[in-house]
């Protein structure tokens, strides 16, 4: 169980997807301007983070290493990804309405996103066990959510800040990653 | 054989997961259909240019209120077979000629300069002071505000009589000169408009009408018994007289009638395309006095 608390933290604050491993940065910019589309997109990317990476356990330990065919995992990997947004895309369409037009274009994209890979890879990578392997892109999908809600919340109260033109938008938003960044640089030697 | 066989394996459960989930969970939620057949016909582009959230959004919003396709039309949209799918999806009719607009200025003459302005040379600072420099307070001031808005250079100002006009074959309609102008001068017609009320005047007992401008509309209501199709009617509310575009035949019997050349066919001469556009303040005319 404490293993399980570590890693959900190590994955949430420490080793956060967009600030530390610079995975996801697309819906970061793109989707963080408004906090009520942002904590959408949190939650899709989590719920199916959290999925694939169980989907992606499986799939790894019951075909790619039974058959001795490892080398496969990103396309494997891939293929369990695009597959699973889809079906999430389709069974939220048809069971609730209000959801899907609330996620709009942001369920699609997420096919495409970095961060749904990278859970899958890292898990991989670290080894983790299956119930390891779902508490990781919990706290992934938390940690996501997260730095979303912060990064919309300080753009929000941006719109009206007196900005200089040639840093309007984009740029300042830049910034403020930056500085939220070494904010989150605290958490390094938690663990 | 293992790892080709093992990926289209997979590929095939996925696909066949994917399609058990489309026939066997029953749909829950009605009423997306009609969305979803005008979703069909949209461009897909999701260019955002009608103002919703990409195609789809647009679709729904034109499910709920199908009088928004000439409101905020589809620009991509024009072709004549798509449009008609769209007719019967969305189960209206059409009128090609309402889909796209075209700006107007309310104001074809040059009416007296009473005082020399020589303050801000933008239309929105030179009207606060007596509705601007004209002895009309209807009067477009030719300052540019329009002309800096306009994102096709459609607007051009005319180097005789200071004032702004509009190519109807480049104006896109889009609106942005509408809301910049500080006097209410411009509105949007429909396309295929020939003949406007270049006038926006309103009289004021206290000064008689034509002292204010040669163009300036009388109110003799000639071409009200000239125009055979009922197409000028009176504004009670603006307490002008009002052109029913839908209604005109374009037969041009009102602008013989009009006397004081308020009615006009909408074009753009020559000269006034050439004319390089003077800098800023060089508008302010100076009183012939």
């Amino acid at each position: 169980m404490n293993e399980l608390i570590v890693i959900f933290i190590g994955m949430a604050l420490i080793n956060n997807f967009i600030i530390v491993r610079f995975l996801g940065l697309c819906p970061f910019f793109g989707v963080s301007k408004h906090i009520g589309s942002a904590l959408s997109m949190g939650v899709a990317v989590t719920i199916v983070m959290t999925i694939s990476a169980l989907a992606a356990w499986l799939i790894e330990a019951y075909i790619l290493i039974p058959f001795d065919i490892e080398y496969m995992y990103i396309v494997m990997f891939i293929l369990v990804i695009a597959t699973l947004v889809q079906i999430i895309e389709l069974f939220i369409k048809k069971t609730n309405a209000q959801l899907y037009f609330a996620f709009g274009i942001y369920l699609p994209l997420i096919t495409t996103n970095c961060a749904v890979l990278g859970i899958t890879l890292i898990n991989r990578v670290e080894g983790f066990s299956l119930s390891g392997s779902v508490v990781a892109a919990l706290g992934a999908g938390a940690g996501f959510t997260l730095i979303l809600a912060m990064m919309s919340g300080i753009r929000e109260k941006l719109e009206t800040a007196n900005t200089p033109k040639s840093m309007r938008g984009l740029p300042v938003a830049f910034l403020i990653a930056t500085l939220l960044g070494l904010a989150f640089s605290g958490f390094g030697g938690m663990l | 054989m293992i790892p080709i066989g093992a990926l289209i394996g997979i590929g095939f459960v996925a696909g066949l997961i994917i399609y058990l989930v489309y026939i066997k969970v029953p749909q829950k939620v009605k009423g997306l259909e009609k969305t979803e057949a005008i979703n069909a016909i949209l461009p897909g582009a999701d260019c955002g240019a009608c103002g919703k959230p990409g195609c789809f959004g647009y679709a729904q919003a034109l499910a709920q209120d199908p009088g928004l396709i000439t409101k905020t039309p589809c620009t991509l949209l024009q072709d004549p077979e798509s449009l008609g799918n769209l007719e019967k999806a969305l189960g209206i009719t059409l009128d090609p000629s309402a889909m796209s607009k075209i700006a107007l200025v309310h104001c074809n003459g040059n009416s007296e300069t009473i005082y020399h302005y020589s303050g801000v040379a933008t239309c929105k600072a030179a009207a606060q002071l007596l509705s601007g420099y004209r002895r009309c307070p209807y009067a477009c001031l030719g300052l540019e505000d329009c002309l800096k808005v306009c994102p096709v250079d459609a607007i051009f100002i005319d180097p005789e009589k200071n004032l702004a006009v509009i190519d109807p074959e480049k104006c896109t309609g889009c609106g942005l000169c509408v809301a910049e102008c500080p006097l209410n001068l411009i509105e949007l017609v429909s396309a295929d408009t020939k003949i406007a009320f270049l006038c926006n005047y309103k009289p004021l007992k206290s000064i008689p009408e034509r002292e204010r401008c040669e163009y300036a509309c009388t109110h003799c209501r000639k071409c009200f018994k000239a125009c055979e199709d009922e197409a000028i009617v009176w504004n009670k509310e603006k307490a002008v007289p009002e052109f029913i575009h839908e209604k005109c035949t374009r037969c041009g019997k009102c602008i013989e009638v009009c006397e004081s050349n308020t009615l006009a066919e909408i074009k753009i001469e020559e000269k006034v395309l050439s004319h390089i556009t003077k800098a800023p303040g060089e508008h302010c005319a100076v009183p012939k006095r």
